[in-house]
C-alpha cells in the first residue's frame, strides 16, 4: 500500500473527559473496544473468505460447519487457546505468580535496601 | 432493526474508497454505537429511577430542579460513567475509522476534486478569513482538525472525513445522501408556505452540502448558495455538488458577516449549525440574516428540541455532548429564547415560529430509537425547527 503523503491527526483538540478515578480505566475501556473492533474486522474478513470459497465451489459452508476434529487437531487448538489465554490474561496470571514466588516485601523496601 | 450497512451510503464521485477491512471497522463502529444507544444507554434511566433519584430525594427532600442537578447527581453513577466512557471511545473510534482511509487516498481525492465534470456551480475561497474562536478553541464533536484545518494544498480531507463520518454517526438514518435534515426542513417549508417561491436561497454553515442539495430539488428555479468557514469542506461540497449535477455557489464566509448585498435572499436556512456557534455569534447571524433577507423572506434553522420541551432527565441525556463530545455551545443553544432573539435582531417577534418537522427519510423509520440522546443523533425521527419571517 502506498505511503500516505500527509499524516492526519487522530487526537481532537480539547481536553479528554475523565470518567473513572483512575484515568487508566478510561484508557482500558478504549483499548478493549478497539480490540473488539479488530476482532470484528477479522470476523468479517473470515466470513468473506468462506463465502467467496463457497461461491467458487472450492469449499462449502457445510464443509466448514461439519469439519470433524481429529484428536491431533483438537490438541493443537487446545494448546493454541491456552497460550492465547495466557497472553491475554497475563496481568491476572501475574498476581498468582507473585503470590507463589515472592515474599510480602514491598518494591519500595528493595529500593531503600539497595540505596542505603 | 439494525442500522443500515455503511456501504449503503450513496457513492458519488468524491466519496472516499474503503478496503474491506476499513469498511468492516466502520461497520463495527456503527454496530457499537447502535448497541450503546439501545442496550447500554437505557441503563442510565434505570440507574436514575432506581438509585440516583431516591438518594437525591432522601438527601435534599425534593426533586432535582433541572438537568444540571441531574447531571451532578448522575456523574458518580457507575452506569453513567461506563456508558459515557464507552460513548466517548466510540466517537474517537468513528473518526479514526474514517481518517485512516482518507489519509491513505488524500492525493487522489484532491486530484479528483479538481477534475470533476462541471454542473455550473462555483467555489470562492477566502484564505484570509479568520476562523472564529468557537471553531478554533476545540475540535467540534471531536473531529480532529475541525472543518477548517488544511493539511495539504487544495485539501479536501476534512470534507471527506465529515461526509463519511456523518453516515456512520447517524447510522444511515439520514438517507444514503445524509440529507435528511435539509429534505425534512424544505418539505416542511413547502407545506407551511405553499405560495412561497424563493429566487435565491442561502444555506449557512453548509459544510459538505448534505442539506443544501434538497433545496435545489424543491425549488429548481432558485439560485442556491452555501457558506461555511472551512475551506476543505467547501472544496469537497463543490466537488460533490458538481458530481451530482447541481449548480451550487459555495463560498468561504462567516455567517456573522457576509459579502452578499442587502435583501439578496428570500430564504436563509441552516441545519445543525446553530449549536456550533456561540451566544454572541448567533445574535450577529440573526442581525446579518435580517439584512440579507428580502421583505417577506424567511429564515429557518434546524436543531434537536430545546430542553424546555423535554423532561429534565431527557434534557440531561441530550446534553451529554456539551461536556463529553466537544460541543461547547450545545447546552446554551438548547436554551435560546427565540422571541428575544427575533426582537434583538429587528424581526417581528410575532412572526417567529417553531415546529417539529417529521423526517423525510421514511426508510430510516424502523431503525430509529425515537429518543433524543447523546450519541444517537437522528434517532428521534423529527427535527426541531425555529424560524423568522421578515
Amino acid at each position: 500500500m502506498a505511503e500516505a503523503s500527509v499524516r492526519l491527526p487522530r487526537k481532537p483538540k480539547g481536553e479528554r473527559p475523565q470518567y473513572f478515578a483512575d484515568p487508566a480505566v478510561d484508557k482500558l475501556i478504549s483499548i478493549i473496544l478497539s480490540l473488539a473492533g479488530e476482532v470484528a474486522v477479522m470476523h468479517d474478513r473470515h466470513d468473506t473468505l468462506e463465502r467467496v470459497m463457497a461461491a467458487r465451489g472450492l469449499v462449502s459452508r457445510e464443509d466448514i460447519e461439519h469439519f470433524t476434529l481429529t484428536a491431533e487437531v483438537a490438541a493443537a487448538r487446545d494448546k493454541w487457546r491456552e497460550e492465547f489465554l495466557a497472553e491475554v490474561l497475563r496481568v491476572v496470571r501475574q498476581d498468582r505468580e507473585m503470590l507463589e514466588r515472592e515474599t510480602n516485601r514491598t518494591y519500595q523496601s528493595v529500593v531503600e535496601a539497595v540505596s542505603k | 432493526m439494525q442500522p443500515a450497512p455503511t456501504h449503503e451510503q450513496f457513492r458519488h464521485a468524491i466519496l472516499p474508497e474503503m478496503t474491506i477491512d476499513e469498511s468492516a471497522r466502520q461497520d463495527f463502529v456503527k454496530s457499537l454505537k447502535y448497541y450503546l444507544a439501545t442496550e447500554v444507554s437505557p441503563g442510565n434511566a434505570l440507574a436514575f429511577e432506581n438509585r440516583v433519584l431516591p438518594a437525591f430525594e432522601a438527601r435534599e427532600q425534593r426533586a432535582p430542579r433541572d438537568h444540571h442537578e441531574i447531571r451532578r447527581a448522575m456523574q458518580a453513577d457507575p452506569c453513567f460513567k461506563l456508558w459515557s466512557s464507552m460513548q466517548r471511545s466510540s466517537q474517537e473510534m468513528m473518526w479514526a475509522s474514517v481518517i485512516t482511509p482518507v489519509e491513505r487516498q488524500l492525493d487522489t481525492l484532491i486530484a479528483k476534486a479538481k477534475s470533476l465534470p462541471a454542473a455550473g456551480g462555483t467555489l470562492t475561497l477566502d484564505p484570509d478569513l479568520p476562523i472564529p474562536s468557537y471553531h478554533a478553541a476545540v475540535d467540534i464533536h471531536c473531529m480532529p482538525g475541525g472543518y477548517h484545518t488544511e493539511f495539504a494544498a487544495d485539501d479536501v480531507a476534512e470534507g471527506a472525513i465529515y461526509d463519511r463520518a456523518v453516515y456512520i454517526y447517524t447510522m444511515g438514518r439520514m438517507s444514503p445522501y445524509n440529507d435528511d435534515i435539509g429534505a425534512s426542513q424544505v418539505a416542511w417549508i413547502k407545506q407551511k408556505f405553499p405560495d412561497f417561491k424563493p429566487k435565491r436561497i442561502l444555506d449557512m454553515g453548509c459544510t459538505v452540502g448534505h442539506s443544501t442539495i434538497p433545496y435545489a430539488d424543491a425549488y429548481p428555479d432558485a439560485e442556491i448558495y452555501g457558506i461555511d468557514i472551512g475551506a476543505p469542506v467547501l472544496r469537497y461540497a463543490h466537488a460533490r455538488a458538481e458530481s451530482l449535477g447541481y449548480p451550487v455557489h459555495y463560498s468561504q464566509q462567516n455567517a456573522e458577516h457576509t459579502n452578499f448585498p442587502d435583501g439578496f435572499f428570500d430564504l436563509i436556512v441552516s441545519h445543525i449549525m446553530v449549536h456550533e456557534t456561540s451566544n454572541t455569534a448567533i445574535r450577529k447571524i440573526m442581525t446579518e440574516s435580517q439584512r440579507l433577507l428580502t421583505p417577506g423572506g424567511i429564515v429557518v434553522h434546524s436543531e434537536t428540541p430545546p430542553y424546555k420541551d423535554l423532561s429534565a432527565f431527557d434534557a440531561f441525556m441530550l446534553d451529554w455532548d456539551t461536556l463529553n463530545n466537544n460541543e461547547p455551545y450545545w447546552g446554551a443553544s438548547h436554551e435560546l429564547d427565540f422571541k428575544k432573539l427575533a426582537a434583538d435582531a429587528g424581526f417581528d417577534p410575532e412572526k417567529q415560529f417553531v415546529a417539529l418537522a417529521p423526517s423525510a427519510f421514511e426508510e430510516g423509520e424502523a431503525r430509529r430509537t425515537k429518543v433524543f440522546q447523546g450519541g444517537d443523533f437522528g434517532g428521534g425521527g423529527v427535527w426541531f425547527l425555529f424560524g423568522f419571517r421578515k
